[in-house]
C-alpha cells in the first residue's frame, strides 16, 4: 500500500508540475532600462509569452517602444482572460504603473473593470470592441487597419496564381486559394475577405474556401485544416491563426503560403511569399508620450499603413511571382493616397448583388444589430467608426466549409 | 564433536531495523551431517539469522566463516555460491511452469538450455533422496507439499549442501510432515548440514540431532536433542516455566446453536469452495475445523457471519426458546438487527477484523460506532472498552491512541479478540487465533475461548496446529477440499486419524462419532 | 577482517518509525537543501543574489494589502479544491477529476447567471446558483464513483477522462454565450447588472470567498474526523474487506462519500464565476484540480494542515512571478525554483520512511543517514 500511494504521489507531482509550467502565471522581461527621462512607468499584460508568435510581436514592440522613449516599464505574461487579468493590472496599479496595455481580446472586461475602479491610470487593450460605448476616459481601444495589409499580401498571392496559370500548372478555372481561419469572428472575416479581394484584383478568377479552428492557438488543427484545404484543391494558402501549423503543412505540401504576424521563411524557405503584421510599437509610443505629455488618448485608435502600423515582411523570392515587390510597393502607394480602397464595392457582390448600403454592428451589443452605415462614397468604411474591425459579410467567391467556430 | 570444521559458522552476529533489534550478538554453528533446528517464539530472530545466511539481509556488526573462511553474502546468487540454500515460508516458484523449469530458472549462463539433461539431473536427485516429484508437472497443479519439495529439489540442484527451512511443516499434514522428515534424514546421512526453523517442539524431538534456541534476538543455548525434553526447551524458548496443559471443561447443557444444512458456496470465480457441508454447532461447546489451509474454512466462517454469497443450503440460527432463524442472505447489519450476537475473530486480523492505521479506541467503535442517532461518533465507551480490554488481557501498547499496525502480533489478537468477546455473543467463530502468537499470548486466548464456553457460547475454532485441536476442542469437524470428510470426538480422536481425514476423501469411510 | 571482501557501499532500508520531532527536522532539513541549491541555480545561470531573488519572491507574495488578499484568495481557491478531494482520498478513491467537477459546477453557475440573470433578484439567484453548481459537481463526481463501487473500474482513469469532457462541454457552452459572436469567449457576465455576483464586504473583493472557504475547511475537518460518515469513509480507505465485516455498506459509502467530494468542487466552481472570474472559460481551474491532489497529500490529508501547504504552493506560484517581473526571467525559471522545493519536500518523506546505510570502505564503522 504504502510503496503504492508512493507512486501515485510522484505521478500526481509530476502531473501537477506540468499544470504548474502550464498554467501558473508568470511574468515575463524586464521592468525596463531607462536612467528615467520621465518619472512615467508602463505596464504591459500579455496572454502568453514569448513562445506564443501573437505575444512576441507585442512584447517586442513594448521594449521597443519603452527603450526609445527611456520609460520604465514591466510585463506581466501568461495571465490568462480572467479575473487574473483585472489583479494583474491592479498589481500594475500599485507598482506605479501610469498606463496600462493589454494584449488579448479576452482581457477587455477585466480592463474595463480596473479602469473603472483606477481613474487616474490609463487603460489601453489592443483589438477590443468596447472603449466608444463605455464612456470612459482613461480606457482605450486600438487596431490598425490591417486589412490594408492583408489586401497587400492578397495581392502578392494573385501574383503568385498569375504566375501558375501563365506556366501552365493551374488553368485560371482552377485558381483556388485556402484559408485558415479561427473563428467567424469579424475581425478575421475582415481579414480574409481584404485578402481575397487584393488576389482577386490581379487574378479576376480566383476563388477562395475558408476554414475554422476554433482557436487562435492549435497547431494541430491548424495543420489539419490546412492540409483539409490542399486535398480540397487550395493551390496557395493564407491562415489567421498564430501558430505554425498552416505554414508546415504547406511546406512539406509544396504548397506557396501567404503568413501572418510575421515571416516564416526560417522554417518554410520553399513555400513562403509574404506576411502582413501589426506593429504596436506606434500607438504604444503615441499612448506613453500622450502620457507624458498630458494629453488625452483617443477612445479608438486605428493604426495605418501611414503610421507605420501595418507592416509587410520581405518579400521571399524563392516563392514570390516576379515582380510582386514592385507592384506591392505601387499598390501600397494607391491605398496610401485613396485611391483604391480596399472595400470598395465595386469589387465585391454578396448573392451576386452589389452592395449598396450595410448596417455594420458597431456597438457590440447582445442582439448583434446593425447600427451605424457604414457605407458610403463607393466603399466599406472599415476600421472608421471603432478600431477594431466589423466587416462581416459573407461575400462572393469565398466559401466557408464549416461555421462550426 | 566440538573439534569438527563447522559447515557455517556465524559469530557475534547483530542486526537490527529502525528501532527493533532482530538479532544481537549470536553466535551460532552449523555441521554437516547433522539436522540442527533453530527453537524460537514468534518474533525471536529465527528467520531474520538465516535470511543473513541466505544473502536476504547483510549484518550490521559480526562474521560469517563458512568452512573456516571468512565470508561476506551480498546476495542470495553468493549463497549459493557457497553452497548455502534456503526454503522460505513463502514459495517462489512461477506458476504456469513446470517443476523442471522452475528449478533451472536463473541458473543457465551461457549457451542452449539442455532440457533433457536438466531433467534427467533432477531425475537423479530425487531418487538419491526420495523426494516424489515429476519434473514435467506444473506448479500449478500442485498441492503446497508438492512445491514445497520443487523448492528444496531447487536448491539441491543449485549445488547447495546447507539447507535452510523455514517453518516447513507449517503447511504440511502430519503424513507430508513423515515424509519430509525422511527425506530430510536421507540428506543428513549424505553428508549435508540441514537447518529446520520451526516453533513447534515435538517436532524438534522427531527430527533434529542438535536444537540451538533463540529469544529475542539473542542466543540462549543449544542442546542435544536427545538428552533434553519439551519443557526445559520450553523454559528456555519463553524464559520462564510455562504450563503446557490445555484445559477442556466438560460443556454445561450442550444445546444446538447454528445448524448448517446443505450449504455449497462458490468462489466469485466459480470455483466450489464448500460442498455440501451440514454440521450443528452447540451452545457451551467447542466445535474444531481441521483441514489443509484453503479447504473451505474461511468460505464457511464467512458464510455464517453473512460476509459470503451462498450458492445453496441453510445456515439456521436456533434461539433459546428453540425457534429458528435463516442467516442465509443476510449482511452482518441485518444479522445484528435480528437480535443475533454473533462475534468472528478472522484469520486476517489487520485486513478484515481492524484497522491497522486507526488507534485501540478507533477499532472498539468498529462494532459500535453506528449507536445512538446522533450525526457524530461516541468516542468516550469504545475508550473506556479499550482502556479495559489493554487492562484485562494486559495488551501491551503505549496507550489506547497507539495505531494497532504497531502492536505485535500477540497484542493485535488481544485486541481484536477483546473487542469481539466485548459484546457478550452467543456465537463466537474464530480462524487461526494463535497463528504468530508466542505461548503466553496463545494460552491467554485459550483460556478466553474457554471462558466464553462456559458461558454458554457456541465456538467455532478453526485451527492449524492438530495437537491444540485435539486438547482443546469438544468435536473436531475436518473439512478436505470444501466437504466434510468426518466429525471426530476431541478427547477420543488421534492425531493421525486427524491427518488422514484432511488429505483423504472418498478413500475411507468419513469417521462418524 | 578480511579487507578484501567487498562490502556493499550503500543500502536503503524501511524504518520502523520516527518521531515527530526528527520527521519535521528532515522536512525542514530538505527545504532548507531546497532553498539552497535554488540559490546556487539563481546565482550561477542568472548572476543575480539569491537573497534579493528570495527577497523579492517574498514581497511578490505579501508585499502589499492587494497581494495579500489575492493571495489569500488564491489559497482560498486551492485550498477549496484540495478539501474536495480529501474525502475521497481518505476513501483511497483517487479522484483526479477535480478540474472537471470544478469547472462543471462553473458551468452551472454561468448558466444560471445568463438565463436567469435578469429575471431574479440576487437573493434568489445567488442561491439557485450555489445548488446547481454543488449539484453539477456532485454529479460528474459521482458517475465514476457509481461505476467503481458497481463494476470496481478504474477510478483514477475516469475521473481523469471526465476532465477533458467537462472541458469540451464548457468550450460548447462558450460558443453557444459567446460574447461578441464569433469571438469565442464569453466575457463578463452581468457586467453592468452585477446579477448573480456574490456581494463584496466592505471594500475587499475577496473577503467573502476566504470566509466561505474558512467555514468548509473547519466542516470539512469536523466531518472526516467526528462523524460517523466520516469514520465509515477512512474505514472503507484502510479495509474494505473490515468495512463488510463490520456490516459498512461499501458501494453507498463510495457514493455518498464522491457526492460530498463533487459537491465541494462545484462550490468553488460557484465560488470562481460568482465570486471571482464572473466568466466561464475552459482554463478556470487552471490545473488547481490537480495541484490540489499535492496540496491534499504534503498535508496528509489532514484539512487544517492544509492550509498551510496550500500556502505553500500559493506563495511560491506568486513569488515565481514577481521575480519574473522584476528580473526579466522567463516565467519557467519561476516554475524550476517551485519545481525543486516541491520535488524536495516530497523526497523527504523518503528520508523519512527509510534509512540509507553507507559503509566506509574500511569496513566496520557505518554512517546511518
Amino acid at each position: 500500500m504504502k510503496k503504492k500511494s508512493l507512486i501515485v504521489l510522484l505521478a500526481i507531482a509530476i502531473v501537477a508540475m506540468f499544470s504548474l509550467s502550464a498554467c501558473g502565471g508568470g511574468s515575463d522581461a524586464g521592468s525596463g532600462a531607462a536612467e528615467g527621462d520621465s518619472d512615467i512607468m508602463v505596464g504591459f499584460i500579455c496572454l502568453h509569452d514569448e513562445n506564443s508568435t501573437y505575444d512576441l510581436n507585442f512584447i517586442n514592440a513594448a521594449k521597443a517602444a519603452c527603450d526609445e522613449l527611456g520609460v520604465e516599464y514591466q510585463i506581466r505574461t501568461n495571465i490568462p482572460e480572467g479575473q487574473e487579468c483585472y489583479d494583474a493590472a491592479a498589481e500594475l496599479v500599485d507598482a506605479g504603473c501610469d498606463i496600462i496595455f493589454a494584449d488579448s481580446f479576452g482581457h477587455e472586461d477585466y480592463m474595463i473593470q480596473a479602469a473603472k475602479e483606477f481613474p487616474e491610470v490609463q487603460f489601453c487593450h489592443s483589438t477590443g470592441t468596447k472603449a466608444h460605448t463605455e464612456g470612459l476616459d482613461n480606457y482605450h481601444n486600438a487596431f490598425a487597419s490591417i486589412y490594408e495589409g492583408r489586401y497587400l499580401a492578397g495581392v502578392a498571392a494573385g501574383m503568385k496564381l498569375n504566375e501558375m496559370i501563365e506556366d501552365g500548372t493551374i488553368t485560371a478555372d482552377k485558381a483556388k486559394m485556402g484559408y485558415v481561419g479561427a473563428f467567424t469572428y469579424a475581425e478575421v472575416v475582415s481579414g480574409y475577405t481584404s485578402f481575397y479581394l487584393g488576389a482577386k484584383s490581379v487574378c479576376p478568377s480566383v476563388t477562395m474556401d475558408v476554414t475554422f479552428t476554433g482557436s487562435w492557438y492549435d497547431e494541430t488543427a491548424e495543420k489539419e485544416g490546412a492540409n483539409k484545404l490542399i486535398q480540397g484543391g487550395c493551390v496557395l494558402i493564407s491562415q489567421h491563426a498564430d501558430s505554425m501549423g498552416a505554414p508546415t503543412a504547406c511546406e512539406n505540401a509544396g504548397v506557396p503560403d501567404v503568413s501572418y504576424n510575421g515571416s516564416t521563411v526560417d522554417a518554410c524557405p520553399n513555400t513562403f511569399i509574404v506576411s502582413s503584421r501589426i506593429d504596436w510599437a506606434p500607438y504604444y509610443k503615441y499612448c506613453i508620450e500622450a502620457v507624458m505629455n498630458g494629453e488625452a488618448i483617443d477612445t479608438d485608435w486605428t493604426g495605418t499603413l501611414a503610421t507605420g502600423s501595418v507592416l509587410l515582411t520581405e518579400v521571399n523570392d524563392q516563392a514570390a511571382a516576379e515582380g510582386t515587390q514592385e507592384k506591392l510597393d505601387e499598390v501600397k502607394a494607391q491605398l496610401e493616397s485613396g485611391e483604391i480602397h480596399v472595400f470598395d464595392t465595386a469589387n465585391f457582390t454578396v448573392d451576386g448583388k452589389k452592395v449598396d448600403s450595410y448596417m455594420a454592428d458597431v456597438d457590440t451589443d447582445e442582439a448583434y444589430e446593425g447600427d451605424t452605415e457604414v457605407i458610403s462614397d463607393g466603399y466599406f468604411h472599415e476600421s472608421e467608426f471603432r478600431s477594431a474591425p466589423y466587416f462581416d459579410l459573407q461575400i462572393d467567391g469565398i466559401t466557408l466549409l464549416d461555421t462550426a467556430f | 564433536m566440538e573439534n569438527r570444521v563447522a559447515a557455517v559458522s556465524m559469530q557475534g552476529i547483530s542486526k537490527s531495523f529502525g528501532t527493533i533489534q532482530a538479532n544481537y550478538n549470536v553466535d551460532l554453528n552449523i555441521y554437516r551431517g547433522e539436522i540442527l533446528s533453530l527453537l524460537g517464539e514468534n518474533g525471536s530472530g529465527k528467520t531474520t539469522l538465516m535470511n543473513m545466511l541466505a544473502g536476504i539481509y547483510y549484518p550490521d556488526e559480526g562474521q560469517i566463516f563458512i568452512d573456516g573462511k571468512p565470508a561476506a553474502i551480498h546476495s542470495p546468487k553468493e549463497a549459493f555460491s557457497y553452497g548455502i540454500g534456503m526454503i522460505h515460508q513463502h514459495f517462489k516458484l512461477v506458476d504456469v511452469f513446470t517443476a523442471a523449469e522452475n528449478i533451472v530458472l536463473g541458473t543457465i549462463a551461457k549457451g542452449k538450455l539442455d532440457m533433457a539433461k536438466a531433467t534427467a539431473k533432477i531425475r537423479t536427485i530425487c531418487e538419491t533422496y526420495g523426494f516424489d516429484v515429476d519434473p514435467e508437472q506444473k506448479i500449478y497443479n500442485m498441492s503446497v507439499s508438492q512445491k514445497q519439495t520443487v523448492e528444496i529439489v531447487k536448491v539441491l540442484y543449485r549445488g547447495a549442501d546447507i539447507l535452510i527451512l523455514d517453518e516447513p511443516t507449517a503447511v504440511l499434514t502430519p503424513q507430508e510432515t513423515d515424509k519430509l522428515f525422511a527425506v530430510l534424514r536421507n540428506m543428513r546421512n549424505d553428508g549435508k548440514a540441514v537447518v529446520i526453523i520451526t516453533h513447534k517442539l515435538h517436532e524438534v524431538e522427531a527430527i533434529s540431532d542438535r536444537v540451538a534456541i533463540l529469544r529475542k534476538g539473542q542466543f540462549i543455548g543449544e542442546l542435544i536433542t536427545k538428552n533434553t525434553d519439551a519443557q526445559e526447551m520450553t523454559n528456555m524458548m519463553v524464559g520462564h516455566e510455562v504450563k503446557l496443559n490445555i484445559d477442556r471443561p466438560e460443556p454445561v447443557d450442550p444445546r444446538p446453536k447454528i445448524e448448517v444444512d446443505g450449504l455449497t458456496v462458490r468462489s466469485s470465480d466459480g470455483i466450489l469452495k464448500l460442498d455440501d457441508v451440514s454440521f450443528t454447532a452447540n451452545a457451551g461447546e467447542i466445535l474444531g475445523i481441521a483441514g489443509i489451509s484453503g479447504s473451505g474454512q474461511k468460505e464457511l466462517l464467512e458464510a455464517i457471519a453473512g460476509l459470503q454469497g451462498v450458492e445453496s443450503g441453510t445456515i439456521r440460527y436456533v434461539n433459546d426458546d428453540g425457534s429458528r432463524e435463516e442467516l442465509v442472505g443476510k449482511d452482518p447489519l441485518e444479522i445484528a438487527a435480528m437480535g443475533v450476537s454473533l462475534s468472528f475473530v478472522p484469520e486476517d486480523r489487520l485486513g478484515m477484523g481492524l484497522v491497522g492505521s486507526m488507534d485501540l479506541t478507533d477499532n472498539m467503535m468498529l462494532r459500535s460506532f453506528r449507536r445512538g442517532k446522533s450525526l457524530f461518533t461516541d468516542r468516550k465507551t469504545p475508550r473506556e472498552l479499550a482502556e479495559k480490554v489493554v487492562d484485562e488481557l494486559e495488551v501491551s501498547t503505549p496507550s489506547v491512541n497507539t495505531p494497532v499496525r504497531r502492536l505485535s502480533g500477540g497484542n493485535v489478537q488481544k485486541v481484536l479478540v477483546g473487542r469481539e468477546i466485548a459484546s457478550a455473543p452467543t456465537v463466537l467463530l474464530s480462524a487461526y487465533v494463535v497463528r504468530g502468537l508466542d505461548i503466553n499470548s496463545s494460552y491467554m486466548i485459550y483460556d478466553l475461548i474457554n471462558r466464553q464456553k462456559k458461558n454458554g457460547v457456541a465456538v467455532i475454532y478453526v485451527g492449524e496446529d492438530l495437537d491444540v485441536l485435539l486438547e482443546l476442542c469438544d468435536r473436531i469437524l475436518v473439512l478436505c477440499g470444501g466437504k466434510v470428510s468426518g466429525v471426530l470426538d476431541g478427547k477420543t480422536a488421534e492425531k493421525r486419524q486427524v491427518g488422514l481425514l484432511m488429505t483423504q476423501l472418498g478413500g475411507g469411510e468419513p469417521v462418524e462419532q | 577482517m578480511n579487507n578484501s571482501i567487498k562490502e556493499p557501499f550503500l543500502h536503503i532500508t524501511k524504518r520502523k518509525e520516527m518521531a515527530w520531532q526528527k520527521a519535521w527536522a528532515i522536512r525542514g532539513g530538505m527545504i532548507l537543501l531546497a532553498l539552497v541549491i535554488c540559490a546556487v541555480i539563481t546565482a550561477s545561470t542568472t548572476e543575480l543574489s539569491p537573497l534579493a531573488v528570495y527577497g523579492t519572491m517574498f514581497k511578490g507574495a505579501l508585499g502589499s494589502a492587494r497581494k495579500v488578499w489575492v493571495l489569500g484568495k488564491e489559497l482560498a481557491i486551492l485550498l477549496a479544491i484540495a478539501l474536495a478531494l480529501t474525502p475521497a482520498f481518505r476513501m483511497k478513491f483517487w479522484n483526479l477529476g477535480g478540474e472537471g467537477q470544478v469547472l462543471v459546477g462553473a458551468l452551472a453557475t454561468a448558466a444560471c447567471m445568463i438565463y436567469l440573470g435578469k429575471t431574479l433578484p440576487n437573493a434568489i439567484l445567488i442561491p439557485v446558483m450555489f445548488i446547481a453548481a454543488v449539484a453539477a459537481g456532485a454529479l460528474w463526481a459521482m458517475i465514476p464513483a457509481y461505476f467503481k463501487a458497481k463494476w470496481n473500474t478504474n477510478e483514477t482513469l475516469f475521473t481523469l477522462m471526465m476532465n477533458y469532457v467537462a472541458t469540451q462541454l464548457v468550450a460548447y457552452y462558450i460558443i453557444i454565450w459567446e460574447s461578441p459572436k464569433g469571438s469565442g469567449k464569453v466575457g463578463i457576465i452581468n457586467q453592468n447588472s452585477e446579477a448573480g455576483w456574490l456581494p463584496v464586504i466592505g471594500n475587499n473583493k475577496y473577503l467573502l470567498i476566504i470566509l466561505i472557504v474558512a467555514a468548509v475547511t473547519i466542516a470539512m475537518h469536523i466531518y472526516l474526523k467526528y462523524s460517523k460518515h466520516g469514520y465509515e469513509l477512512t474505514v472503507v480507505g484502510e479495509s474494505q474487506q473490515t468495512a463488510r465485516y463490520v456490516g459498512i455498506k461499501v458501494d453507498r459509502v463510495i457514493i455518498r462519500t464522491l457526492f460530498l467530494s463533487g459537491a465541494v468542487c462545484g462550490l468553488t466552481g460557484w465560488l470562481l464565476v460568482s465570486g471571482s472570474d464572473h466568466t466561464i472559460t475552459t482554463t478556470l481551474a487552471g490545473g488547481r484540480g490537480f495541484i490540489g491532489v499535492m496540496v491534499a497529500w504534503l498535508a496528509q490529508f489532514n484539512p487544517i494542515a492544509m492550509v498551510a501547504s496550500s500556502l505553500l504552493l500559493v506563495f511560491m506560484t506568486r513569488g515565481a512571478q514577481e521575480i519574473s517581473t522584476i528580473y526579466g526571467l522567463n516565467q519557467s525559471f519561476g516554475d524550476i525554483l517551485t519545481g525543486i522545493i516541491l520535488f524536495c519536500i516530497i523526497s523527504s518523506e523518503f528520508f523519512i520512511n527509510y534509512q540509507i546505510h553507507v559503509r566506509k570502505a574500511a569496513g566496520k564503522e557505518e554512517a546511518n543517514v
